[in-house]
């Protein structure tokens, strides 16, 4: 089996869309392993101890923005903290269900968030990204 | 989020005057009124010194005779003429007539000509000075007659105690005489005219403290109105978040079943729970675009077509019943110089009107296309959005702008896209225009001001 990446995660409180976004890139083999978390604290938890092993980071990450909390924004704002080792290996994308043009646009600002998806994640979304 | 601000609104000049002059008018009355009351005092007080004075020479009927006539003469005229000022003028003649009385009861007592001086002075309280005139007029005509009567030897009218009296000293009596009229008239009209101005400042100045207090409160309703928009904002966000999350949820685990089901049956009624999830979605959404529109402030920035047009393009990719054909989307635009305007709201109205394109197309046709064409200029932006879909009949062409209305049981939509649009273009104060023949496609022309400035 030929997989477009070893470990994804996903970051998002709600636990059916961890589930599809698991089973969608999971069957259309587009990540071996999904990491699932349901916060950004947890995602940072995550994150922080593979500074050693960046073998095992996620190469793409999908972030959701609204969650209770710490939000999508929050955690991206964490996130330029962590090392660069792991800044660097991972690809941030928005997964939300947010049509906000603010949210769309502040996004976008940042350096770190390569797209902006609107949930829910499908083998058509996923085809575009391989 | 920027609330329009309201507009201060500008007192009516025309009213200002007005209530202006209703006060000088007010005051005006208060003066005349405190006047003619201190002339209560007075006239009868002149009488009451004529009987004082008759008991020096015996000069009884003149006393009672002319005092009575003269008030007489002034109540009567104050009662039949109210509302005119003639019985003021009537007052000035009846101090020079006691002037002339009280000389003539103290046989030519000179120092009753200052009598004339008393009533001068008393009249400045009228603060008109032409009151003045009457009283100087009866003094001329008293001192000529009586002073030519005398002075040709008819000495029973008492003008004066002096046997003879030179021109030089006559002409001195009349140039002091003046000079006192002139001065109590002078006074008179310098205070009308102070008080007129003090009125003008207190005026100027309860305007300033009231257009103070209404910008004061405007300015307070604005920022409630600020505040309370900023919270709707964040409430229709919220509550779309929490109403579409859901939504995306069952779509997404239908996407799944989707990929793991291939039972025909199955997957007829799944893509029927997708289009009617869909259908859902984007209702909330369009209630979204109407109450954002309705209540947010015009943004101005850059608008860039050709990257809105890619960008609500791709977003239309997946659209559309999985039964429908893909349609063509050709985008061309002329754009020489920079266009600025709204862009979520620009993107409210393309979005709805190339969705509308994809959703009624023809079946009949072999290449369903939507032409979206864009020609900027310094003034305006003419977007034109053309189709080959199934068009609109004529009688329903003007009720496609109304809220809820659908053409027919087939379509799909909320029966808000159309009229969100009107809604939209209006707002950015451009005009919309339809033109359609059932059939053969529909166009949509809409011209949006360059909000350059």
């Amino acid at each position: 089996m030929d997989y477009k990446y070893k470990y994804v995660m996903v970051i998002d409180d709600n636990q059916i869309d961890l589930y599809i976004a698991e089973m969608v890139m999971t069957t259309t083999q587009f990540a071996e392993k999904v990491i699932c978390v349901s916060s950004a604290r947890e995602a940072l938890a995550y994150l922080e101890p593979l500074d050693e092993k960046p073998d095992e980071l996620p190469g793409l990450i999908f972030l959701d923005i609204n969650m209770p909390e710490m939000t999508g924004f929050d955690f991206l704002n964490e996130y330029q903290h962590l090392p660069e080792n792991i800044r660097k290996k991972c690809i941030i994308m928005m997964l939300t269900t947010s049509l906000d043009e603010n949210d769309r646009k502040q996004a976008e600002d940042n350096q770190f968030v390569k797209r902006f998806l609107n949930k829910p994640l499908d083998r058509d979304k996923i085809a575009q990204l391989t | 989020m920027a609330a329009s601000c309201l507009a201060v609104p500008k007192n009516n000049e025309m009213s200002a005057q007005q209530t202006h002059q209703t006060i000088k008018n007010a005051y005006n009355a208060q003066v005349k009124q405190k006047s003619d009351k201190l002339m209560n005092y007075f006239l009868p007080s002149f009488f009451v010194v004529g009987l004082l004075l008759a008991i020096f020479y015996d000069t009884w009927p003149v006393a009672i005779g002319v005092g009575s006539l003269s008030l007489l003469a002034y109540y009567s005229v104050k009662l039949f003429l109210p509302r005119s000022d003639t019985y003021q003028y009537i007052v000035s003649l009846v101090f020079g007539i006691f002037m002339a009385q009280f000389i003539y009861q103290m046989h030519g007592l000179f120092e009753m000509h200052f009598v004339a001086f008393i009533g001068s002075a008393i009249l400045i309280t009228y603060q008109n000075w032409k009151l003045q005139l009457p009283l100087a007029l009866l003094v001329i005509v008293h001192h000529a007659t009586f002073g030519y009567l005398q002075y040709i030897g008819y000495d029973k009218i008492y003008f004066t105690q002096l046997d003879y009296m030179t021109l030089q000293t006559f002409i001195i009596h009349g140039i002091l005489a003046t000079v006192v009229f002139f001065i109590c008239g002078l006074w008179a009209w310098q205070l009308k005219r102070l008080n007129e101005r003090q009125i003008e400042l207190t005026y100027e100045m309860g305007r300033y403290q009231e257009e103070q207090f209404h910008q004061k409160i405007l300015l307070r309703s604005n920022e409630e109105l600020k505040k309370s928009n900023k919270e709707l904002d964040s409430f229709v966000y919220s509550v779309s978040h929490d109403l579409r999350a859901p939504l995306s949820s069952m779509l997404g685990v239908i996407g799944l079943c989707e990929m793991g089901n291939q039972d025909a049956f199955m997957q007829k009624n799944i893509s029927l729970l997708k289009s009617s999830i869909k259908k859902l979605d984007g209702f909330i959404i369009d209630i979204l675009d109407y109450s954002r529109n309705s209540r947010l402030g015009v943004k101005r920035q850059e608008i860039h077509f050709n990257e809105l047009l890619a960008d609500i393009s791709n977003n239309l990719k997946f659209m559309g019943a999985d039964e429908q054909r893909k349609v063509e989307i050709r985008i061309m635009v002329h754009n020489g110089v920079a266009f600025h305007s709204d862009q979520s709201r620009l993107s409210i109205i393309l979005n709805n009107l190339i969705s509308n394109s994809i959703r009624y197309q023809n079946p009949e046709v072999s290449n369903p296309f939507v032409d979206i064409s864009v020609q900027v200029s310094e003034a305006a932006a003419d977007i034109l959005v053309r189709d080959n879909g199934v068009g609109i009949d004529r009688e329903n062409q003007e009720k496609v702008f109304n809220m809820f209305y659908r053409v027919s049981n087939k379509s799909v939509g909320s029966g808000l896209g159309l009229y969100i649009v009107k809604e939209t273009v209006e707002k950015l104060n451009g005009m919309i225009k339809l033109e359609s023949q059932p059939g053969k496609g529909t166009e949509l022309k809409i011209r949006l001001p360059n909000l350059v400035n």
